[in-house]
């Protein structure tokens, strides 16, 4: 094989350097840290092999260096930054209607809930008091965006174990809610819906008769989707067991949502922190003790039917009224600061903004839980096979878009 | 507000506060001298009268005068979120202790907060960049780190290199002097 040395520098043929593509697992510079320099060096009988940056299981773009003893993970090491975009900076040099739509993209399966935690926070800064139809049109909203993400969840884990069907049937779920939303917000992933004092639309005929079209048949389609699933003994038995972290760990590995709930934590953001009109809606939170990947997949196929009760009850006591507070085109907050955490499908999603006095936040930091949940991979890894880094890196649901920002 | 939570932190990190305890919509806010983080993180998460369990967040800032740590914290005891405020790391030379200590998890945020801004945190096992590539040189969210197309301080006048249609000593373009003549 030639390399494109031998060659004149015009030769317009497209050509492989000799070592691209060969993966030298340890960092050509000497460890910086007591963890990885006990990481990167093998025991007896242990090896490298590298998985990413480009793998499909991984949902996105992630590389992690798992250390094997034969086919069993002894750690791993997960390179993140692939799709660092710097989102927190891009905000400060916007100014706070524009910082909203930077936010979207951080979570791009459940953008409303990335939107939603600096849209509070801005609105703690200016003392905006938001309508009340405008805060149920945001509840409304949200869940049935978190019933989307738990559809695609759902359809990509069993994809990452090697299933086709269930993602193929949880995309029928997905598009109906997605289109309902489209016809609400006007675009169908990354909505830029929410607004500081209210939301950017009310509710129209498209939207209200899609819904109350598909709510009459959503309970039967998302059980009948679930039995794919539930019912399936090779499902079952190799997600039991799977990837367990107990409940001490995972308080202290910070994890919260849906993970947490499954180590039995009833931990809910929606009612441990109240915000928006969630005091007024009755639902429970669902938990459960055993912590593995099966608990895991269970207590979303649980939230959904939680979130069908609250979609119900906003429908049922939505008030008329104004869908945006009264505010000034450029909005300059006064000098202070703000923190507003949401409970997004994955766990908690929070913004801490700073506001010096001009149309531009001095700083807004993003607490995105995926970021916290690939950390837990580490812990629960261990002694598991190779094929199973997927199933458990499914289970967690993380989003690379909110883990790089 | 939680007025009580207030007189609680006050009687019982009298000393250790280096600034006013504030209170704002469903915030209380504390400030320590970096010094202090161990203990007084110590006994926020032990003392079974405040329990704060739950680190919400750990965030740098840099306020362009000196740096800080903030960490947010929740607990069954009040209706607040609690804001720690670590204030006035050099900006020279930032450097905290850190709480993986507590909370294991914190590892990664404050590896972000050391990749963006520097801060060292003394006790993390694995305090490397986390986003940006390891030969990186600086640090992204610091206020002195400006983008290229920072409109409002560039020295191009906030004009893209791919936008010039001109290096300041040639003659300006012809649209330039049309839209000065008129």
């Amino acid at each position: 094989m030639t390399t494109t040395t031998d060659r004149p520098a015009d030769d317009p043929r497209i050509t492989l350097e000799r070592d691209l593509g060969i993966f030298e697992p340890v960092p050509p510079y000497p460890p910086r840290t007591e963890r990885e320099a006990e990481f990167y060096t093998l025991g007896d009988g242990q090896m490298f092999i590298n998985m990413g940056p480009q793998h499909p299981s991984t949902h996105g773009v992630l590389r992690v260096v798992l250390k094997l003893d034969g086919e069993k993970v002894v750690d791993l090491d997960p390179v993140l930054g692939y799709l660092h975009r710097g989102v927190e900076k891009l905000c400060e040099n916007a100014d706070y209607h524009q910082a909203i739509c930077y936010t979207d993209p951080l979570e791009y399966v459940s953008s409303l809930f990335t939107e939603w935690s600096p849209v509070i926070a801005f609105e703690k800064l200016m003392d905006v008091t938001v309508p009340r139809r405008a805060e149920y049109i945001r509840v409304l909203s949200s869940e049935l965006n978190r019933i989307a993400s738990h559809a695609l969840f759902l359809g990509w884990m069993a994809l990452d174990l090697g299933g086709l069907t269930p993602i193929l049937w949880s995309f029928i779920e997905r598009d109906e809610i997605v289109d309902m939303l489209a016809a609400l917000t006007g675009q169908r992933m990354l909505f830029n819906y929410f607004r500081i004092g209210g939301v950017n639309g009310d509710l129209n005929h498209e939207f209200m008769s899609r819904l109350g079209d598909w709510m009459g048949r959503a309970t039967e389609q998302i059980e009948s989707g679930n039995g794919l699933l539930n019912e399936n003994e090779i499902f079952v038995r190799r997600m039991r067991g799977l990837g367990t972290i107990d409940q001490k760990t995972a308080l202290r590995m910070v994890m919260t949502g849906p993970n947490l709930r499954a180590t039995g934590v009833p931990f809910d953001v929606r009612r441990a922190h109240p915000y928006s009109v969630f005091p007024e809606l009755e639902f429970d939170i669902p938990t459960r003790s055993e912590g593995d990947c099966l608990a895991r997949y269970l207590l979303r196929m649980d939230e959904i039917k939680q979130s069908l009760r609250i979609i119900d009850q906003c429908l049922h006591q939505m008030p008329d009224g104004p869908i945006m507070a009264k505010l000034p085109r450029l909005l300059r907050p006064r000098p202070g600061r703000a923190y507003a955490a949401i409970e997004g499908p994955r766990g908690q999603l929070s913004t801490y903004a700073i506001s010096d006095g001009t149309d531009q936040p001095f700083r807004m930091r993003i607490h995105d839980p995926s970021f916290i949940h690939l950390q837990s991979v580490g812990l629960m890894m261990p002694g598991h096979l190779i094929a199973d880094t997927m199933a458990i890196m499914a289970s967690l649901d993380p989003i690379m878009g909110g883990v790089d920002k | 507000m939680d007025r009580r939570f207030r007189e609680r932190l006050e009687t019982r990190f009298g000393e250790q506060l280096t600034g006013p305890i504030r209170q704002r919509n469903d915030e209380t806010e504390m400030r320590i001298g970096p010094g202090d983080v161990v203990p007084v993180m110590t006994a926020l998460h032990d003392e079974p009268e405040l329990r704060f369990e739950f680190l919400s967040d750990l965030a740098g800032v840099d306020t362009g005068v000196v740096m800080q740590v903030v960490y947010h914290l929740w607990s069954e005891s009040t209706a607040d979120w609690l804001r720690v405020i670590a204030d006035g790391l050099s900006r020279d030379d930032p450097r905290a202790p850190s709480v993986t200590f507590l909370w294991k998890g914190a590892e990664w945020m404050e590896r972000e907060a050391y990749d963006m801004f520097g801060i060292t945190f003394e006790g993390n096992r694995d305090l490397r960049r986390i986003y940006m590539p390891p030969d990186y040189q600086s640090f992204p969210l610091r206020k002195d780190f400006y983008l290229p197309d920072d409109a409002a301080r560039s020295p191009g006048g906030g004009v893209r290199p791919m936008e010039r249609t001109h290096t300041p000593g040639n003659a300006p373009s012809s649209a330039l002097v049309r839209r000065g003549s008129a």
